[in-house]
């Protein structure tokens, strides 16, 4: 476990001086940091486990309510516990996809929002002041967009034989990635 | 009200000195960039490679896809036409006058718009597609006022839209499949979501 927890740089740690400008950084931006990564496919696979409309309903309105995070991060407005918010959303999305839970849609919308909140207001408030901004934003949430894309894709492969099977397993690393970024902000 | 009437009330706007620069500064609404190709060419570029403009005209074709026919047929002529109309104004009024955090916010609102899935009707469409289209036209225009050939670079950034327009227009328009009325609402949200961070990154780096 102490393996595990030391072998996770926090999405929040990641603004190299390389990532400062244009289309490239913004795209490169939300996959650096595992704890991102893993709350995103984990919210494209929980989309495919709750199955339509959520499946889709899940990916709009996460970018919009991680923008309105990346304004207030980027305006300097705190919000308390945004490190415990990213790890937790690992830890609540990979448990949700490994129970698959099904959640109410506008529960599991909530749920999603309010995570997206505190990852939007991580990468707003380390955005880099230099470079595009317009591209950077638009490839940042591209990325985004394309983390939640994959999730569901994995997820849609519960219609095959053993499917259901990979993605509770999906879930549960995803939940353990959680875990272990919950264990170092709590350390 | 006949064009004259439009060109001087607008001309006669007492707009607040210094608005807007360095807001521009930050957006990549402003200048032509000199391509080589000519004024006809930099206009095509400055459309093509700065995504503030190329975002509201995919926004548009993606809001005149969810709202169905009759909406589809009028943007390849609306679209164009309100951008020549907003672009020879801001020509016109030869300084960059406008806020880019307001074009922004209408890109912003188009991307809005198609996330919720709003289907607009032929009449509001028209408003809307004017009245976001002309005000970044508007800014545009400003911005190139000064240059040289700016007004061959306009007419070829709306010979670029129209072109661009009619390309995206025939395979979104309806009958959609489920799969592409999805994706014009995630690619709405997306539109939405970069307008609002592009907000506050003016905000927060006003110059």
């Amino acid at each position: 476990m102490t393996a595990l927890v030391q072998a996770y740089e926090p999405a929040w740690a990641h603004g190299e001086a390389s990532h400062s400008a244009g289309f490239v950084a913004g795209l490169l931006h939300p996959i650096t940091g595992l704890d991102h990564v893993v709350a995103m496919v984990a919210v494209g696979l929980w989309g495919a486990v709750l199955g339509p409309p959520a499946l889709w309903l899940l990916p709009v309105a996460f970018p919009i309510v991680m923008a309105l995070g990346g304004c207030l991060g980027l305006l300097g407005v705190p919000i308390p516990g945004v490190e415990i918010g990213i790890a937790l959303s690992g830890l609540v999305l990979g448990l949700m996809v490994l129970f698959e839970i099904r959640a109410p849609l506008v529960l599991a919308a909530a749920i999603v929002s309010a995570f997206a909140l505190f990852h939007g207001h991580a990468h707003g408030a380390e955005l880099p002041a230099g470079g595009n901004p317009f591209l950077f934003s638009l490839a940042f949430v591209i990325a985004t967009g394309l983390l939640h894309l994959l999730g569901i894709l994995l997820g849609e492969t519960r219609r095959w034989p053993g499917g259901r099977r990979f993605v509770q397993a999906a879930g549960g690393g995803v939940a353990l990635v959680g875990l272990g970024f919950l264990l170092r902000v709590l350390r | 009200m006949n064009s004259h009437c439009g060109w001087i009330v607008l001309a006669s706007l007492n707009w607040p000195p210094g608005l807007p620069t360095g807001w521009l500064q930050g957006l990549p609404l402003a200048h032509l960039l000199p391509t080589g190709l000519g004024p006809w060419g930099d206009g095509i570029a400055q459309l093509v490679l700065q995504p503030s403009q190329l975002l509201l005209v995919l926004g548009l074709v993606l809001l005149a896809a969810q709202g169905g026919a009759a909406c589809c047929d009028r943007l390849p002529l609306l679209l164009p036409g309100a951008w020549l109309l907003g672009g020879l104004v801001g020509l016109n009024l030869g300084a960059e006058l406008l806020q880019a955090m307001a074009c922004t916010a209408l890109v912003t609102l188009i991307g809005l718009l198609t996330a919720l899935g709003v289907r607009l009707g032929p009449r509001a469409f028209l408003l809307v597609c004017v009245g976001t289209a002309m005000p970044v036209a508007l800014v545009v225009g400003s911005a190139m006022a000064g240059h040289q050939g700016a007004l061959t670079a306009l007419l070829g950034q709306v010979v670029a839209i129209a072109v661009l327009v009619a390309l995206l227009i025939q395979p979104l328009a309806p009958p959609q499949p489920r799969w592409l009325a999805i994706g014009l609402r995630v690619a709405g949200s997306w539109i939405a979501a970069a307008g609002l961070m592009m907000l506050a990154w003016l905000a927060r780096h006003p110059q």
